[in-house]
């Protein structure tokens, strides 16, 4: 029937085929979504690489072409290469440390224990807590004269450590205090994935005779790989845009030791005490720190891919 | 069927509509409610401060806030044909970050509060009204602002500011812990030998208690105090016309060297790496005996019996101090540049300052309200150690270099004093491989 209208009409009726068919309703669908996504993405995204290829300071509209030069600049710049060694350190640090507490966690959390429920809730409260109420409590539990870590380690007669105060105590302070932040959500994550493990699998393993570390060796943590494979994604993407714990505590020091490439990237383009004009080399910086993600986020799934198993 | 379809699109094509529509007015509807009451006259201006809000969280009444909002109102209410609307936008910390994000958007204010640093960066910014001849109108009588302030605002020659605020730096001690310690508290002739030796005796670990607290977060914040040393033995930051670093002369290095021997060899000084208020969290409770610090911090020292001193000297030195001026600057937006002048002209003009001092505790920043009859035992007698703050402005004699490359330079020094007071480093050689970097940097424009 409809057919035979269309062929009716001629041209008017291709106007009315197009709006009545069923791809107009599809994107009149999406449009707001996507008018939302290229306002407050897209343009973005050009806008920022238009501004890497300039000298601007974001205050003044004078920005001359430099072409590629503030890519160039980044190899001979000292302080990108102390922001790119942190934060390698970081994410060394950070990725294993929350992955491995994760794992123990969400495993003690899976057993049949009384007030199981308040356990878990109490491990994940951390994530749900914002930074800056977490960055206030730490700056004083990590106080190296005050602070509560300090006094209690002296108790049984270890430190005083500096903690954020000392050049090489800051890093270290800055993972532990993170990886308390996220191992929640990491915990969470594993406990789902083992949950999902089947009973049957377990079962048959042990009568077959296999110890309870073989059954989770050879079991239990294969099929943990999905779960596994996205932490590591997720938590190495994280790392490497570390930012609001370094912008409310450490400010980038003790002497640059915590100044990590978000971090950088923001007083280049936000202040000028880089020099003034840096904004365009603080948008080149950024296009790099996202190509550097991309790269790693392939290679992890490129290495996932080989060592998950994804079906039971 | 045909009837069908064009219901299911036009279901959709609404929801499109509304909700782009609803995207697109939230955020003007969002923007026109922040900046407070309208008072019915035909020019409406925008006035951005940091000041927080009358009754903070709480519930304490913000007499910075107060006077700003009573001064404003009164100002509203004198039906000028002007309302100035006040936005809070958070902390001055981060007022350029704000106004440059703004300037993208061509949303600035007409009137913004913005720290004296910041002033080189902002003489580029579209729309900054130039001051320069405005000010010689006599009747605004600009010579009667505190010279440090007057230099603050004025790059290149261009008067690009109005002093919204002055402070400078003197000792704040705990006279409660001097007495304790038995020893004398600081006197006006004090050098900086004598506020060593005080430190280490107001020093105590099993107390817990310092003698010195000193912000080495590698900010301006560190570089500022160290700065009045350096002044104070003599020294100068760069030279004479701004195109050489000089703070690694000898008057640097000894500013530099009595730091690091209090912080390094005595052990005297509570060093603050985060810098977000624990020193005066510290001071407050009686942990720490001395502070260089400026009047704003008075008001948070309650629980204590302080007592206010100009700053120490070395021997053939100065008390020299240092200003912290803070600016408003207006942007001529849509032709209504004059009325903001209008306004600011009304509201700097000595009655206002002096009523602003009254209320709020800022010094004034007009000499004539200082020499004012009556007006420092009142200040003083309202805010008690302020009035020793306002007579200090006659100690502040120079200003920090006016140039773009400022705060740049103010990075570099400030790695160096926290490298030499976190025992990493010697001052000689501190300074001069910063001095190399400065010189780097000013050879560069």
């Amino acid at each position: 029937m409809a057919v035979a209208t269309r062929q009716q009409t001629g041209a008017p009726g291709f106007a009315r085929r197009v709006l009545t068919s069923d791809h107009v309703a599809g994107w009149l669908f999406v449009l707001p979504a996507v008018f939302l996504i290229a306002l407050f993405s897209i343009f973005p995204i050009i806008w920022g690489f238009i501004l890497s290829l300039q000298k601007a300071s974001l205050i003044s509209p004078n920005r001359p072409f430099v072409g590629f030069d503030n890519y160039t600049h980044i190899a001979s710049d000292p302080l990108a290469r102390q922001a790119a060694v942190n934060a390698v350190i970081y994410t060394c640090l950070f990725v294993p440390t929350s992955i491995i507490l994760a794992l123990f966690l969400s495993i003690a959390m899976n057993q049949k224990i009384r007030l199981i429920r308040f356990y878990r809730l109490a491990v994940f409260i951390p994530v749900a807590v914002s930074t800056i109420a977490t960055g206030v409590m730490f700056m004083w539990v990590f106080d190296s004269t005050f602070g509560l870590a300090n006094w209690a380690l002296g108790t049984v007669g270890i430190g005083p450590f500096g903690w954020f105060d000392s050049p090489q105590g800051a890093m270290p302070s800055l993972v532990i205090m993170t990886v308390w932040g996220w191992l929640g959500f990491d915990a969470i994550i594993y406990l789902a994935a083992l949950q999902g493990v089947p009973h049957e699998l377990v079962e048959a393993a042990s009568v077959d005779g296999a110890s309870r570390w073989s059954t989770f060796r050879r079991v239990t943590l294969p099929l943990l790989g999905p779960a596994t494979l996205l932490l590591v994604v997720w938590s190495t993407i994280s790392a490497v845009q570390l930012f609001d714990e370094v912008f409310l505590i450490t400010h980038g020091g003790p002497l640059g030791r915590t100044s990590v490439p978000v971090y950088y990237i923001y007083k280049l383009a936000f202040t000028s005490s880089y020099g003034f004009g840096a904004a365009g080399y603080a948008a080149a910086l950024a296009y790099v720190l996202f190509v550097v993600i991309l790269i790693l986020t392939l290679v992890q799934f490129w290495l996932g891919n080989r060592v998950v198993h994804y079906s039971s | 069927m045909r009837s069908q379809r064009k219901g299911k699109l036009i279901v959709p094509a609404i929801a499109s509509v509304v909700l782009i529509a609803v995207a697109c007015t939230s955020g003007s509807s969002g923007s026109s409610s922040a900046s407070g009451a309208d008072c019915g006259q035909p020019t409406q201006l925008t006035m951005w401060h940091g000041y927080g809000k009358v009754i903070d969280n709480q519930g304490q009444t913000n007499y910075e806030a107060k006077s700003l909002t009573d001064l404003v109102d009164q100002y509203n209410a004198m039906n000028t044909g002007v309302c100035v609307n006040l936005d809070y936008i958070g902390t001055n910390d981060h007022a350029l970050e704000k106004l440059t994000v703004a300037l993208n958007a061509g949303e600035q204010p007409d009137i913004t509060y913005q720290y004296g640093t910041s002033m080189p960066q902002l003489a580029g910014a579209p729309g900054i009204m130039d001051l320069t001849d405005k000010v010689q109108d006599p009747t605004f009588k600009w010579n009667d602002f505190v010279a440090g302030a007057r230099d603050a605002a004025t790059v290149d020659g261009h008067v690009l500011g109005i002093p919204a605020l002055i402070d400078n730096l003197a000792i704040v001690y705990n006279k409660d812990l001097f007495k304790q310690a038995g020893i004398s508290p600081p006197t006006a002739d004090w050098t900086w030998d004598d506020f060593r030796a005080a430190a280490a005796a107001l020093t105590d670990p099993s107390k817990k208690q310092y003698g010195f607290a000193f912000p080495v977060d590698g900010t301006e914040d560190t570089v500022w105090h160290y700065d009045a040393m350096l002044w104070e033995a003599g020294g100068d930051i760069l030279n004479s016309d701004n195109t050489k670093a000089a703070f690694n002369s000898d008057a640097g290095v000894q500013a530099l060297t009595t730091l690091q021997q209090m912080a390094v060899t005595d052990k005297s000084v509570f060093l603050d790496q985060q810098n977000t208020g624990k020193i005066q969290q510290l001071f407050n409770a009686g942990n720490i005996g001395m502070l260089v610090t400026g009047p704003w911090d008075l008001s948070s020292l309650p629980d204590i019996n302080y007592g206010v001193q100009i700053m120490p000297t070395y021997p053939g030195g100065t008390h020299a101090s240092i200003a912290g001026p803070d600016m408003w600057v207006l942007f001529d937006n849509n032709g209504h540049g004059e009325a903001a002048w209008q306004f600011m002209q009304w509201f700097t003009a000595a009655q206002q300052i002096k009523a602003d001092s009254l209320e709020s505790g800022h010094l004034p920043t007009r000499n004539s309200v200082v020499k004012e009859p009556g007006f420092l035992n009142a200040f003083d007698k309202k805010f008690p150690g302020e009035g020793l703050f306002a007579q200090n402005l006659a100690n502040v004699t120079k200003a920090r270099p006016v140039i773009t490359s400022y705060d740049q330079i103010s990075t570099i020094m400030g790695q160096a004093i926290v490298k030499v007071m976190l025992g990493q480093g010697d001052p000689k050689t501190s300074l001069d491989d910063a001095a190399n970097q400065v010189n780097q940097v000013l050879a560069g424009g």
